[in-house]
């Protein structure tokens, strides 16, 4: 080997060493910078998709509309008797609660924000939206839809208005999980490798004898500091019983192909 | 060359502008044009050894700037096992090894095959996410590989190959501007002899 090569192979691994032995804080550093000096290209970037995919959507899904159109009336008449019957059955709850001195029942602090981009990475299943710290938002909040629980909050991206979302599909969100109407519980997170369809999610730690059927739904227990509690998660598909413990598949009670809207808990007022 | 080595570390930093503008492709099993490693792989095969080392410590450091993701957080007595990360860094390995492997064809491409090194840089987009997923798998245990995984890296190394014509093509444009050859016994030979 010549020796310059020799030079700069012992350089290489030099610098290798040292980027794995910084620490978690000097790669956020690393990463803030990065993401300074990527800000412009990222927000075009996420723009850029953002109309391509409309675009391509709109084109797809056009003759689809006509029929979902109205299918979509027929729900709607179907609807609104539900949600006249809705309002009743609210009123007489709020009725109830009030003559039982009960408490009101807990409402979370929220910021909607827009699904602006999914990230360009090769594993990490993270999407970026339209919220960041100049509307409250630091990492670890929980992230919701209409439907339950969509992940939390993983990155920041300063002066940008923007954050990553890790979604809950992803192998590297956990969510301490309850099985209603069962003393169950167990940590819930996504599964590696699974891209198409609706992903399901695997429920991990449940006792060996768990008397679960498919069909029940998964809450959030509330413990772990991260999620708030019942907080619906998804329901039960099939469970895999084991020697020493259960592991159940669960079904995610969002559609993660087509997020759109997600709100972001500030905080959860008692 | 000195010329030449620098606009291809110029070139690779403009790769990861260019992939903010790349969209997954969905209707390919959310397979991906990886242009960051494309313009490393086709750079390597130009370039000695010293520059490729210092295209793949740059490669690999932004890339993971770019890709880490952040720790668990929340309570560790709940969360006992939590889910493992990939060291910041690991990509430096991965584009040096896979910088190596396309060096052993550079005869080739001296010789103006630069066919050859475009379909070898199909297959080093394999590797390089084969080995990204055998070791995201030891570090988190559970050996899953699914269908789907299998399909998403064989149609992104697929993907990524197409480009490499056009990488290979830009990359002959900026040898020719910097009045150096990347091929020159193939430039030796096209030569006109009096």
């Amino acid at each position: 080997m010549k020796p310059l090569n020799l030079i700069a192979l012992l350089l290489f691994l030099g610098g290798t060493v040292w980027t794995f032995t910084q620490s978690e804080r000097a790669v956020r550093e690393v990463q803030h910078v990065y993401f300074s000096a990527m800000a412009p290209f990222l927000k075009s970037g996420s723009i850029m998709e953002t109309q391509s995919r409309t675009f391509f959507d709109e084109i797809q899904h056009s003759t689809k509309l006509e029929v979902e159109l109205g299918v979509v009336r027929n729900e709607l008449g179907r609807l609104r008797i539900i949600e006249s019957r809705f309002r009743e059955m609210e009123t007489e709850n709020e009725r109830l609660r009030h003559a039982l001195n009960y408490k009101k029942t807990t409402h979370f602090d929220v910021v909607p924000a827009q699904i602006i981009r999914r990230q360009p990475t090769t594993w990490w299943q993270t999407v970026d939206i339209d919220a960041g710290e100049e509307r409250g938002i630091g990492t670890q909040l929980a992230v919701l839809s209409s439907d339950g629980l969509v992940g939390k909050i993983d990155r920041i991206y300063q002066k940008q208005n923007r954050a990553s979302v890790l979604l809950l599909t992803d192998e590297k969100c956990q969510v301490s999980a309850r099985v209603e109407g069962s003393p169950e519980v167990g940590i819930l997170s996504g599964q590696r490798g699974q891209f198409e369809g609706n992903p399901l999610l695997r429920l991990r730690f449940l006792s060996a004898d768990a008397s679960l059927h498919q069909g029940q739904r998964v809450f959030t227990t509330g413990r772990g500091g991260i999620f708030q509690p019942n907080i619906l998660l998804g329901t039960i598909d099939s469970v895999e019983k084991g020697a020493l413990d259960s592991e159940a598949l669960v079904r995610p009670s969002v559609n993660f192909a087509d997020l759109s809207t997600v709100f972001v808990v500030l905080s959860a007022d008692p | 060359m000195i010329r030449y080595s620098f606009t291809t570390i110029l070139l690779l930093l403009a790769s990861f502008v260019v992939q903010q503008f790349i969209p997954a492709f969905t209707s390919f099993h959310h397979s991906r044009i990886l242009l960051v490693q494309l313009t490393f792989l086709c750079a390597a095969v130009t370039v000695g050894q010293p520059t490729m080392l210092l295209l793949a410590f740059i490669g690999g450091f932004f890339w993971d700037a770019h890709c880490a993701l952040g720790p668990h957080g929340g309570d560790a007595e709940v969360y006992t096992q939590q889910v493992e990360s990939l060291r910041f860094g690991y990509s430096i390995i991965l584009f040096g090894a896979m910088g190596f492997l396309m060096q052993g064809i550079q005869p080739l491409f001296k010789q103006g095959k630069w066919q050859f090194s475009a379909f070898l840089s199909g297959i080093a987009i394999l590797l390089y996410l084969t080995a990204e997923y055998a070791i995201i798998t030891f570090v988190r245990g559970d050996f899953t590989l699914s269908t789907s995984t299998v399909m998403q890296m064989i149609f992104t190394a697929l993907l990524t190959m197409l480009f490499s014509p056009l990488v290979f093509w830009l990359l002959f444009r900026i040898a020719k501007a910097c009045d150096h050859s990347i091929d020159p016994d193939a430039s030796r030979r096209r030569r006109p002899i009096y």
